[in-house]
């Protein structure tokens, strides 16, 4: 999901489709926007479209969200690359 | 496509209330989620988002319901920010505590300890082939009246136990501290007939009680016991049987018959409480051990022999000495009906009583009398069909065999089914504190949300067991209340089915008499249970501890970014 909102950086997204591109349901999706919002790290605002179909809920990271986003992807990248054997002690 | 545009529909509803019911800081997400439902394609997936947003709304409000004052969004997960769901580790442990907590509390209530102890005894017998035996208690219940010098629990215990010796030293004991409670010499002595203290106690029993017929029952039987020395039968002498025709005669001209029982029943209602001794399986028994059955094996015997004679008398022509001989009997008959407590009692009252009416009608018949013999035709046949039905005798079921057994099958899973969550929640909850500790191994930590659903799932099934048990057994607490305090044995019939009917494992019944293994038990060893238990039981352990050494020794999961 940080990865869609860094290829993005300035768009506003929606919910649904942060949860198409990444494939996460509702009940997934939702608590991360949550959880980022808290910590200011997401802002979201209200936007109106047509008439007669209720506002929508828009995200994008904030300044701090983005640094976080860069430095959790840059920590993960490394470690993927390295595979786990089936199994093992540790 | 109606199924589904109506799913969508209902989950649209249900994400609606969840609104309503979600935290005032999070009902704006749900109104996000909301918005959005109107742009997901497809009923499917419009229902699933509806349903998974409902989901994220309801823990919010469950964890601000269970931790006032944090909100839902206040609960940092502790696999990071990006953790795939919002961790309600708390919650759900608060849940799982109050669940476990309110299932505890069952426990103050007797109808329920009752019940979980009548739950697990089947099991019991895994291990045990011998039937279920309450004398151990009743033994350790004398010692206590013993120590309080309480006359009236050492005659509870003296007319329970099944050693004679120990029965009779406790009814000895009783009557010594409280001389009205003489009568526990009678009840102690009808059922031990071969206590060689029954010529006294009866002596000073006639003294207290001087018309009581069952006194000469008793007295008729120890006579006949002579005749057994140990275990041979030697034919009465002479003597022996003019003195057992005496006492009967007396028996049978005696204008009382007291069994005592109602005196026994007093004693239940208060030192039962005194010391809560509510055993459903000694309430059960007492139906029977209750009854003084050789008592009326010499009545009927000798009945025989009085019918017998004024037949005699009859043929030889002394036709009033005849009937007067079967007025007796009819009169016996009568006392035992109206002034007997127990079914058995009232059986052979009206038994006895077609007897002697059946006599009666053909003595009538041979005179000519036939406006008397259709009357003692008609007594004779009234009294014949007549069962042993008196309230303080178990009547007619009123729950039916098949729901005694659906029953005690409802019961004997249920008090399983505490025993098994009790240990999955302590097994969790020990897992989850040592996954606490600043030093816990990575493994025990990688436990905890496992171990903390297993917490929460246990605890509601500990719950929900307990409930069941709770309310299934709740009918039967009341029938042994009532059996012990009121006397009322109406309803004992239901408990005796559902005290018999605990549906079993394989080879195991509930009172220790062995069904379907029973070729393989009494051809082999006793403790064959023993092992095949033993061996399922070590088997499922044994299987238990590899699964968790698999999960604790097994691989790390690499951390989620």
């Amino acid at each position: 999901m940080l990865e869609k909102f860094l290829e993005r950086s300035t768009d506003w997204l929606y919910g649904y489709e942060l949860s198409r591109e990444t494939g996460l349901k509702s009940g997934t999706l939702y608590p991360i926007l949550m959880r980022l919002e808290k910590y200011r790290l997401l802002e979201a605002c209200w936007v109106a479209t047509e008439d007669g179909v209720p506002p929508r809920h828009t995200y994008r990271l904030t300044p701090n969200g983005l640094e976080l986003a860069r430095a959790k992807l840059a920590e993960a990248r490394p470690r993927s690359m390295v595979r786990q054997p089936a199994f093992s002690s540790g | 496509m109606m199924l589904e545009s109506h799913l969508r529909q209902a989950a649209t509803v249900l994400l609606e209330y969840a609104i309503r019911l979600a935290p005032s800081d999070t009902r704006e997400w749900g109104r996000a989620m909301e918005g959005e439902l109107n742009h997901v394609e497809g009923q499917w997936a419009a229902t699933m988002w509806a349903l998974g947003g409902a989901s994220v709304l309801v823990k919010h409000a469950l964890a601000s319901f269970l931790i006032p004052g944090r909100g839902g969004q206040d609960m940092v997960p502790d696999g990071g920010l990006f953790a795939k769901s919002a961790s309600l580790r708390k919650a759900a442990i608060v849940i799982g505590g109050a669940c476990a907590l309110a299932a505890l509390l069952f426990f103050a209530a007797p109808p329920f300890r009752q019940a979980f102890q009548v739950a697990l005894r089947p099991w019991f017998h895994l291990y045990q082939v011998a039937p279920r035996n309450s004398q151990p208690e009743i033994e350790a219940l004398a010692k206590r009246a013993e120590m309080r010098h309480d006359p009236e629990g050492l005659a509870f215990c003296a007319v329970r136990l099944q050693d004679p010796r120990a029965s009779a030293r406790l009814a000895e004991e009783a009557a010594r501290l409280d001389p009205n409670l003489l009568w526990v010499y009678a009840v102690v002595a009808m059922r031990n007939p071969g206590l060689s203290e029954t010529g006294p106690w009866v002596e000073k029993l006639e003294r207290w009680d001087p018309q009581n017929a069952l006194l000469h029952l008793i007295t008729a039987e120890s006579i006949e016991r002579a005749h057994f020395r140990r275990g041979v039968w030697s034919p009465p002498t002479q003597e022996q049987e003019r003195a057992w025709q005496s006492t009967m005669a007396a028996a049978f001209q005696s204008p009382k018959f007291d069994d005592y029982l109602d005196r026994v029943a007093q004693i239940n209602r208060r030192v039962v409480p005194r010391y809560g001794f509510y055993d459903p399986y000694e309430v059960e028994s007492r139906v029977w051990i209750d009854l003084p059955n050789h008592a009326f094996q010499n009545s009927e015997r000798f009945a025989k022999s009085l019918l017998h004679t004024g037949a005699d008398l009859e043929a030889r022509g002394d036709r009033k000495g005849g009937r007067d001989e079967y007025w007796t009997v009819a009169r016996f008959g009568q006392l035992l009906d109206s002034q007997g407590r127990t079914g058995l009692e009232h059986w052979m009252g009206t038994s006895l009583q077609a007897m002697a009416y059946r006599q009666l009608q053909a003595s009538c018949q041979k005179e000519g009398n036939q406006s008397e013999a259709a009357l003692f035709a008609y007594l004779a046949a009234k009294f014949d069909a007549v069962e042993g039905v008196h309230p303080g005798f178990p009547g007619e079921s009123a729950f039916g065999p098949d729901i005694s057994r659906r029953n005690a099958a409802v019961v004997e899973i249920s008090g399983l089914m505490i025993l098994i969550f009790s240990g999955l929640v302590l097994v969790a909850t020990s897992i989850l504190i040592a996954g606490s500790l600043r030093s816990a191994r990575p493994a025990a930590q990688r436990a905890k949300p496992v171990a903390t659903l297993v917490v929460l799932t246990s605890a509601v099934g500990l719950l929900f067991s307990s409930i069941t048990l709770y309310l299934t057994y709740r009918p039967y607490w009341y029938i042994v209340q009532s059996a012990i305090l009121s006397g009322d044995r109406v309803q004992t019939i239901d408990l005796r089915y559902f005290l018999n009917d605990f549906p079993m494992l394989p080879g195991i019944s509930p009172r220790g008499y062995v069904t379907l293994l029973n070729a393989l038990v009494y051809s082999g060893s006793p403790s064959f249970l023993f092992y095949v238990w033993t061996g399922v039981t070590l088997l499922a352990v044994s299987g238990l501890a590899l699964i968790l050494l698999r999960h604790l020794l097994g691989r790390p999961h690499a951390h989620a970014p």
